[in-house]
């Protein structure tokens, strides 16, 4: 079988290079744009995607780990009473007024208040034991290396949060947060930051369960006992998806991805369409001189579809690359940028769902090529 | 020994045919009642001055366009019974076209121009490629097949158009005015092969022209003016051909 879709492609290049620079676009666009948005509200659910725990246990409702209250630390004997469970610890979340050594004016920081102990479960991921241990020292503070700056702060320096003097101990990495910076302190001082703590209060508690799958049915069992207190638990993963979705959904983020994908969609199939629309009018005598030899209408349109796909694959193929690229510059510098393949598969599923509806468009043109139009 | 011209079954057959078209409201006729036999093994030309209606015919005869009255029977086939699909299916396996514009894709070589159309007969693609080499080189292209129609000439794409039109071997083949744009030498080789196919394959080859060079190689022209036929006669050529066969036959 002549490759007539693909010669064509390759031989007139120049024609096709609009379309297949705008599927390349629209996909990366959409790359980017899912890539940034879930890169930065992930960083509102680090408090549990970097910690080890896998049940987390607050105040009912909470929709974010940043919005949580207070509840009666006692329900740690009910989390302990449970064979399953093998650790449980406190977690104190606060909001702080951060001066730092320089000139900084106030900023806002998110006081984490963690377990220092060797096998503490919170920021497992972030903090080596020797560094948790530096927690410590009464006001001792660790603070992410791309927030040094905000902060006005180098290792070793003094600060003050909440008016208490503070010392950065250590540094560390993938730290940084939403609307604010995250500090990590130990649970001791951290209740000295905040007075307004009462010592049998905690935000949350979180806990280390025996088999990890497991930790659905414990959260089930957990969730219905009320006899320390009102109290909500959530598995990490749900209440990292429920804080993610707070914050793409509630800010309009979500609304705001969806509405330019919609204009991607829209501009990239106006041109990748006009492209095709174009490239077939241009061979439309070809066209039609094939179907006075008795090549199908069919078999035609199945031409000018297979050219639409080769078009989105090739598109695609740049979009993916430079994608790789872009990303990879991002992570060097820190931008929060973060993708699941299953977003990628639903970004470049829709930039070919463009080259196809594009290619649909183009089979219109078709009609012109009528045979007995060339006996003229 | 061939049989006599007369004795030959019309391969192509139109009864009674009439079109018009309608433009800014006034319809205007431009086939009257046009009764035809073509036969096959022939070269007939259908000449005539622009917009006579020869090449509207030519479109009637080969299915393309459907006439508002009258009957078309092309080898046994009513084709005014046939929907677009069957007519296509027809085309397909019966009929080749040449055009006046040579009609060739620029990214396909002359070898893979043939071999398109050949490719939806169904056939192995080894037949495909064998048949358009053939095809190819019956009209002389055999050292230029892998060159694309930006390396050819006028004279030489319509050689690739023609071999591209004939490799399916059909029984009927319509050319309109393949040799116009051409110059004297290249329109004389179209014309030897045009002839040679029709003589050597038995093909009906129904050509419209109005070209003087064609009229004095074809074996019958047919002349329209106004959309009716208004002679219809054996040319010079083929009268000297069919007589010098009589001879032979005495």
């Amino acid at each position: 079988m002549v490759a007539l879709a693909r010669q064509t492609l390759l031989y007139e290049w120049r024609r096709f290079l609009p379309a297949i620079i705008a599927v390349g676009f629209a996909g990366l666009l959409q790359l980017l744009q899912v890539g940034l948005v879930t890169g930065i509200f992930s960083s509102a659910s680090v408090y549990i995607t970097r910690s080890a725990a896998d049940v987390w246990v607050g105040f009912p409702g909470t929709q974010s780990v940043n919005l949580g209250r207070t509840i009666d630390a006692g329900v740690e004997m009910r989390l302990r009473m449970d064979p399953d469970i093998t650790r449980v610890e406190q977690f104190q979340w606060l909001d702080a007024d951060w001066r730092g050594a320089r000139d900084t004016g106030g900023v806002s920081v998110f006081v984490s208040g963690i377990e220092t102990g060797p096998r503490g479960l919170m920021f497992q991921q972030l903090l080596s034991t020797p560094l948790r241990a530096l927690l410590n020292e009464p006001g001792a503070v660790i603070v992410d290396r791309a927030d040094l700056v905000t902060l006005g702060v180098n290792l070793g320096d003094v600060a003050t949060i909440n008016g208490r003097r503070v010392h950065v101990v250590g540094i560390t990495g993938g730290l940084r947060a939403l609307g604010g910076v995250n500090v990590l302190t130990a649970l001791s001082t951290a209740r000295l930051l905040d007075t307004a703590i009462v010592s049998d209060r905690t935000t949350y508690l979180v806990a280390k369960v025996r088999d990890p799958a497991q930790a659905d049915a414990v959260a089930g069992r957990l969730e219905g006992a009320t006899a320390f207190g009102s109290y909500a638990v959530w598995t990490a993963e749900q209440f990292a998806h429920r804080s993610q979705m707070y914050w793409i959904f509630d800010t309009g983020a979500g609304a705001g991805v969806l509405f330019m994908a919609a204009i991607v969609f829209l501009v990239g199939a106006v041109i990748t369409s006009q492209t095709l629309v174009a490239a077939v009018a241009g061979s439309i005598r070809e066209y039609a001189t094939l179907n006075a030899l008795g090549v199908g209408v069919n078999a035609l349109r199945k031409v000018v579809m297979e050219q639409a796909f080769w078009v989105g694959a090739i598109g695609l193929l740049g979009s993916s690359i430079l994608a790789c690229g872009l990303f990879a510059i991002a992570w060097h510098f820190n931008v929060p940028v973060e993708i699941s393949p299953a977003a990628v598969g639903a970004c470049l599923l829709l930039s070919m769902i463009l080259a196809l509806v594009s290619g649909l468009a183009a089979i219109r043109t078709l009609r012109q090529a009528d045979p007995a139009s060339l006996l003229r | 020994m061939k049989p006599l011209r007369s004795a030959i079954p019309a391969t192509l057959q139109a009864s009674n045919i009439r079109k018009s078209f309608i433009a800014g409201g006034v319809t205007t006729p431009v086939l009257h009642d046009v009764n035809l036999a073509i036969r096959p093994g022939e070269l007939t030309l259908i000449s005539g001055p622009s917009g006579c209606g020869k090449s509207t015919l030519l479109a009637i005869l080969s299915g393309l366009q459907r006439p508002e009255q009258g009957r078309v029977t092309a080898l046994g086939h009513d084709l005014g019974k046939l929907d677009t699909h069957e007519l296509e299916k027809f085309r397909l396996q019966h009929t080749g076209f040449i055009f006046q514009g040579f009609n060739l894709f620029p990214a396909l070589n002359a070898l893979q121009q043939v071999e398109l159309p050949l490719s939806y007969l169904g056939l192995s693609a080894k037949d495909v490629t064998r048949r358009a080499t053939q095809a190819l080189e019956d009209v002389g292209l055999g050292p230029r097949m892998h060159l694309r129609p930006s390396e050819l000439s006028g004279g030489e794409k319509q050689r690739v158009a023609i071999a591209r039109a004939v490799a399916k071997e059909p029984e009927l083949l319509f050319a309109d005015e393949p040799t116009s744009a051409l110059d004297a030498a290249n329109g004389q080789i179209i014309i030897d092969i045009l002839h040679k196919i029709a003589r050597n394959r038995g093909t009906t080859v129904l050509c419209v022209s109005h070209d003087p060079r064609l009229i004095n190689h074809s074996d019958r022209v047919l002349t329209i003016e106004d959309g009716r036929i208004l002679a219809d006669h054996a040319s010079f050529s083929h009268a000297i051909n069919i007589a010098s066969k009589k001879e032979h036959v005495l």
